[in-house]
């Protein structure tokens, strides 16, 4: 029986319009190395298969979620291209693992997150609610 | 995809509020999994690194404390922008500032789908 604990870590990748300066031939290039490389990750069991976003949607905010705006989300710098999750024991792991992703020779960046395994929301509620039965206890 | 954005809502919430969006956060989830239309869904820790460029700079990044950052997200599976929107709009955490962003998975990446539409023109 294996004795590694796997963690998930969600890979987060902004491409903020790098390809925009390439060759037709160069970006092909690029994404099929990038192709490969996810591959590569689902065959070896690191990961599992992520998702590109398209470049349109919209943003819900507001007390009732009143406010609707659109997008487009590619030029925000804060905008996501796609995802990935990957299942390996370590952020060291996953930060390797992120710095061979082929895109990033041309730009862009990648966030790797920790996912949580318990809601933090409710881990600081049952916290408070602790502290609150101590304090009257 | 839904993805939830904002401060740390742990931060400044009493506990009877936290109690509340905790419950209902997950009670959300859980019938949107049962009605088939959520397929997975994670929360993310406040806490991790960013890559970037060409020589793979490590840095820590902002989360904790930037209300852009990305807290957790859900993989809807529904067949419109609409629909998606709509159930963006029942999340437990807006009255609190947390900002949905809802954006369509791509069936395919979409540089490559670009780059294919100009192969086509190209051809012509």
């Amino acid at each position: 029986m294996s004795t590694q604990h796997q963690n998930s870590y969600m890979l987060l990748f902004r491409s903020d319009d790098w390809y925009e300066q390439l060759s037709y031939d160069e970006i092909r290039n690029v994404i099929n190395q990038n192709h490969a490389w996810v591959e590569e990750l689902i065959a070896q069991g690191k990961a599992k298969p992520g998702h590109a976003l398209q470049h349109n949607g919209a943003t819900v905010s507001g007390k009732n979620g009143s406010i609707v705006s659109d997008g487009p989300f590619a030029e925000t710098k804060e905008a996501i291209g796609g995802y990935l999750i990957l299942n390996v024991e370590t952020l060291d792991q996953a930060i390797d693992i992120a710095k061979a992703n082929p895109s990033l020779m041309y730009g862009g960046s990648i966030e790797v997150r920790p996912v949580a395994e318990e809601c933090p929301l409710d881990v600081r509620a049952r916290e408070l609610a602790r502290e609150q039965q101590l304090a009257t206890a | 995809m839904l993805l939830f954005r904002g401060n740390d809502l742990r931060k400044g919430l009493s506990l009877e509020e936290l109690q509340k969006v905790t419950d209902n956060w997950m009670a959300w989830f859980k019938r949107l999994t049962e009605e088939g239309k959520a397929v997975a869904g994670n929360p993310l820790e406040r806490e991790g690194k960013i890559i970037s460029g060409k020589d793979r700079i490590v840095s820590d990044g902002p989360f904790a404390e930037s209300k852009e950052t990305i807290g957790g997200y859900f993989l809807l599976n529904v067949p419109t922008l609409d629909e998606a929107i709509a159930i963006a709009k029942e999340c437990p955490g807006l009255p609190y500032g947390i900002r949905v962003e809802v954006r369509p998975v791509a069936g395919e990446c979409p540089i490559a789908a670009g780059l294919r539409t100009e192969a086509q023109f190209a051809q012509v």
